[in-house]
């Protein structure tokens, strides 16, 4: 009887396993964009193939992420040509990098730019030529489109991202304060974007603690209000607010005014900021081109590829400042610059998941108590009022724990990991997910963005590469300490009027 | 032995929990508030149970043939006890009480059945493995039925097949037990006709389950339903009451045949007529072809271009006999194209000009639809008009929703045009509003077609004056960033509705 009861119970779970498991297909995808074996060669010094040949040439930009292409602008702009740009991947635009399938053009990283403030002359140049703006009014289509943002928090979608159901007095309490805070640093003009031009008269001593520290010295410990503080520093910075200075912490919050009703984004993000200045620079711009040696010479710089060994007057180095170490020799040791590991998955969405909640779908959707930072809808910006296929960009900046072993963690794992946990992920607000996905691709970036440790942002050698010195100029954001569209843009324009002057 | 009676018990478990769920399941969809009708059905069913069980000790001989006469009864009413309660719903006042009585029953006799069968079993086992083995059994199939529930039944069946389905297993085991218990069974045969009978009953319910749901459904639509669709993009329903013809798009009322002339003389001809020499036309929306027959009036006009995005909706109003009645026919003018496309993107790319634009979209009820009502579209849209060209907006109702109203005027103003506002009476709707745009100046119309049955060339002036009720609302333009239209429009109807 026993073993009979057994056999039964057992074939009964089984026709009940048998039944709920529908026939799912299989996902389809890979990683895409692999920059690591081509930067660990850098890391690795190893030995340059042939012989290159040689090149005269005034300048060489070194980079060809934002930076290095505002850069490529600005000197096309001066009517200076004669430079080349290197970049080491397949696509120019770095962080701004996109793709497309027959779907929708999609982002790999960044995918918006705030409305920017007065301080911000080149980005309002950039976009007003690109008639973004146009006569002081932006352009209604480039501001992403109602409704922008919603947060699942308590098992349902609420409008924003800050949460606002469900809050106890105390967290109403704490939100508000920090709210003042904000609006206090905010009037006192020292957190400005781009970040240099408010520094001088900004609070050094919060360089000297994190964010998580002084929060708690503000006497916050709402989980609600921590949760959000901690979610905001992942999404800008990569990292926790434990990590992260509280001079970026606040400059988040305090360097942008309470805005319009923003930000500007296009289906392929930043990726549209890129292609419309390819099309002005992309003559100048040589891709698959890896810079592995930079050496002075007199008065001239050695830039040296596989293939050709550049001469150049001036050099503006707009890659990430980490790897200046690995190619030039004498270049001291940098200490305040980390990176933060990023991956982010490109989801094609055949059919729109039966979502938890009624709110209708918004352009960034975010899942409160998640370790990932949620996904951005490609065909958000759409003019068509259906939709039934699309695209979501999933975030995840690897902020817990340490950089490096999240770094090795992304390289160990392989595809099958990392979309099992973005589907995973998603499960918990859309169970039905796997069955409306047919396709994942994945981009891991080790050294996504720079991290603004404490006493990152006043680093005497981070000021000192910011001046720059004799004809090589340092442009990456990571010289400002954190990495955003504004700040690359800005460094690059800087460094190509520090080159005209010069040269 | 053994194992084929515990499967019995396993099963009568499974359906037991079915009705109840069924019960709560109904309940939730028709009336709402999910959880003060799970727990009243819960309480009540187990209630009921415990009534059963305490009768169960009068019952004292015949103990197998009474159990195979409360699963047949259990089979028929718990099979039929969905179906029972839609009907309920859609045509009686009676359906809180039907539905507790349903449950009332059914748990009484679900309550009957295992102190029953114990006895019944305790003849082969002791009482210790009988009460351990029945019971185990019992929660189980409680077990089974609660996950095949949400799973399989609901999402594949539907409620009233699933009931039915569930009504076929008892009365099988009823069936069953007339072989398995035949040593203490007499008048087997009669047992085993009227159980032939039940599942033949249910076997013709399962059957005919569809046209049930249909019948209980024409009822909550009030009228008769003579065509009902899901295309790609919308839920298509007509109803009809005598000569009344009714088009529902995912619910929401389009027209009326009664009225609906109010309606689109009011769309088109206060602008149309203002023209003094139209060539071309554009209408966005409009389908149903109602506002082309306006159009169609104009022997002047050369040409007509609809863009509808449903192809079913404008194949549905250019064959189906009764609509093209009602359209006379209007897509099939020579004059008229109709482009199957969505509307924003398409004025974007065409760069055609017209000397009238209509624009007759659904409410902004989402951010979706909100779009085709933004500074964006406005400024597209106006990039179409030739020198004398008029624009004219469906714009909601200025006495219900009079901030959407207004806001939509503000929409067209801070897109560069001029606005014109002006109002009628369509009683199935009530009052309802439109908007004439342009970028010049415009003056009412002196003469309009003949043969209209609403609008004269005199009365259009009143038109346009609004009541201090419906004045204007100081309201900040919709824009694709910002739609306040979307916000306010949820307001408006939630402050009347509730």
């Amino acid at each position: 009887m026993t073993a009979t009861r057994r056999r039964f119970i057992a074939g009964g779970c089984a026709a009940l396993t048998g039944m709920t498991a529908k026939g799912q297909p299989r996902i389809a995808g890979s990683f895409v964009n692999d920059a690591f074996l081509r930067g660990h060669q850098i890391r690795d010094r190893a030995p340059i193939a042939a012989t290159p040949r040689d090149e005269r040439i005034p300048l060489v930009i070194v980079g060809g992420g934002m930076a290095g292409v505002s850069a490529a602008w600005r000197l096309q702009k001066r009517g200076f040509r004669d430079f080349v740009l290197l970049e080491m991947n397949d696509q120019a635009g770095g962080n701004a990098r996109s793709g497309a399938n027959e779907v929708s053009a999609y982002p790999w990283a960044a995918h918006y730019v705030p409305v920017p403030g007065p301080k911000a002359v080149y980005v309002r140049e950039l976009f007003e030529e690109l008639e973004v703006l146009r006569d002081g009014v932006w352009n209604e289509r480039f501001l992403c489109f109602s409704p922008q943002e919603r947060l699942f928090l308590y098992g349902k979608w609420q409008e924003g991202i800050e949460p606002a159901i469900g809050l106890s007095r105390k967290d109403r309490e704490q939100f508000q304060r920090l709210e003042d805070s904000f609006a206090a640093f905010r009037a006192g003009g020292g957190f400005s974007i781009p970040m240099e031009l408010g520094l001088s008269h900004s609070p050094r001593e919060l360089d000297r603690l994190s964010f998580g520290d002084w929060l708690r010295g503000q006497s916050i410990d709402s989980p609600l209000v921590l949760w959000y503080m901690n979610y905001c520093c992942r999404d800008d910075y990569g990292a926790m607010a434990a990590d992260t200075s509280a001079w970026a912490g606040v400059h988040y919050f305090s360097s942008r005014a309470p805005e319009e009703k923003g930000p500007l984004t296009w289906p392929e993000g930043n990726g549209w900021i890129a292609k419309q200045l390819l099309k002005r620079v992309g003559s100048f711009v040589r891709t698959g081109q890896m810079v592995r040696r930079i050496e002075r010479r007199g008065n001239r710089y050695l830039v040296l590829t596989d293939s050709v060994r550049y001469i150049a007057d001036a050099v503006i180095f707009a890659a990430p400042t980490f790897l200046a170490p690995y190619l030039m020799e004498g270049f001291r040791p940098l200490e305040k610059f980390e990176y933060s590991p990023w991956l982010t998955a490109n989801l094609t969405v055949d059919r729109p998941p039966r979502g938890a909640g009624t709110l209708e779908r918004a352009w960034d959707n975010v899942v409160a108590h998640s370790p990932t930072l949620g996904y951005v809808d490609a065909t958000h910006q759409t003019l068509r009022s259906q939709v039934d296929r699309t695209v979501w960009t999933f975030y995840w900046a690897l902020a817990e724990g340490s950089p490096a072993a999240n770094r090795a963690l992304l390289l160990k794992k392989d595809w099958g990991y990392w979309s099992e946990a973005v589907l995973h992920d998603l499960e918990r607000v859309h169970p039905d997910i796997r069955s409306c996905v047919s396709r994942i691709d994945i981009m891991r970036m080790g050294h996504a963005m720079v991290r603004p440790v404490v006493g990152s942002i006043f680093d005497p050698r981070r000021r000192e590469l910011a001046v720059g010195r004799g004809r090589l100029v340092f442009a990456n954001s990571d010289i400002s300490g954190f990495s955003i569209f504004e700040e690359a843009q800005f460094r690059g324009v800087e460094a190509a009027d520090k080159i005209l002057r010069s040269l | 032995m053994a194992l084929v009676l515990f499967i019995s018990v396993f099963l009568i478990s499974a359906c037991g929990l079915i009705y109840e769920l069924v019960a709560g399941t109904l309940a939730s969809y028709l009336v709402g508030d999910s959880v003060f009708q799970f727990s009243t059905i819960i309480g009540c069913y187990l209630f009921s149970m415990g009534i059963g069980s305490a009768l169960s000790r009068y019952i004292h001989r015949g103990l197998v043939h009474r159990f195979i006469w409360i699963e047949l009864m259990i089979g028929l009413i718990g099979g039929f006890s969905s179906a029972m309660l839609f009907l309920a719903f859609a045509y009686t006042q009676a359906f809180a009480f039907l539905m507790y009585f349903i449950v009332t029953v059914i748990g009484v006799l679900v309550g009957l059945e295992i102190p029953l069968l114990m006895r019944i079993v305790r003849e082969r086992f002791n009482f210790r493995d009988a009460v351990a083995h029945v019971l185990t059994f019992d929660y189980i199939g409680a077990l089974a039925a609660s996950l095949l529930f949400p799973i399989v039944l609901v999402p594949h069946l539907g409620l009233v097949r699933s009931a039915m389905l569930f009504g076929l297993v008892n009365a099988g085991v009823a069936l069953w037990s007339t072989y398995l218990f035949a040593a203490q069974l007499g008048a087997r045969r009669l047992l085993r006709a009227v159980s032939a009978i039940v599942l033949a009953i249910l076997l013709g319910g399962l059957l005919e389950a569809k046209r049930i749901t249909a019948f209980a459904e024409d009822n909550i639509y009030s009228d008769e339903i003579i065509f009902a669709r899901d295309t790609r993009y919308q839920h298509i329903v007509l109803t009809r009451f005598k000569d009344d013809l009714r088009l529902f798009l995912n619910g929401h009322l389009q027209f009326s045949s009664r009225d609906e002339y109010r309606y689109h003389e009011s769309l088109i001809h206060p602008g149309l007529a203002a023209i003094p020499t139209p060539r071309r036309v554009l209408v966005l929306g409009g389908g149903d072809g109602l506002a082309l027959r306006e159009i169609l009036k104009y022997p002047q006009i050369d040409s007509i271009t609809l863009v509808d995005l449903d192809p079913e909706m404008t194949r549905l109003f250019s064959s189906n006999s009764m609509l093209t009645a009602l359209n006379k026919r209007s897509f099939l003018s020579p004059k008229v194209h109709v482009v199957n496309a969505d509307a924003f993107p398409w004025i974007d790319a065409d760069s055609s000009s017209f000397d009238f634009i209509v624009v007759d979209f659904p409410d902004p009820t989402n951010y979706a639809l909100g779009k085709l009502y933004t500074t964006a579209f406005y400024r597209a849209a106006a990039r179409h008009l030739s020198a004398q060209g008029l624009l004219v907006v469906q714009s909601t109702s200025p006495m219900f929703a009079r901030d959407s109203f207004w806001c939509i005027d503000a929409t067209l103003r801070q897109a560069g045009l001029r606005t014109n506002p002006y109002h009628v009476y369509v009683p199935s709707f009530g009052e309802w509003g439109f908007i004439i745009a342009s970028t010049r100046d415009y003056n009412t119309p002196t003469s309009l077609p003949p043969g209209l049955r609403f609008l004269t060339a005199a009365t259009l002036p009143a038109l346009f004056q609004f009541p201090p009720d419906m004045a204007r609302m100081p309201m900040p333009p919709n824009t694709l960033n910002d739609q306040v239209l979307v916000r306010a429009y949820d307001r408006d109807w939630k402050d009347i509705s509730h």
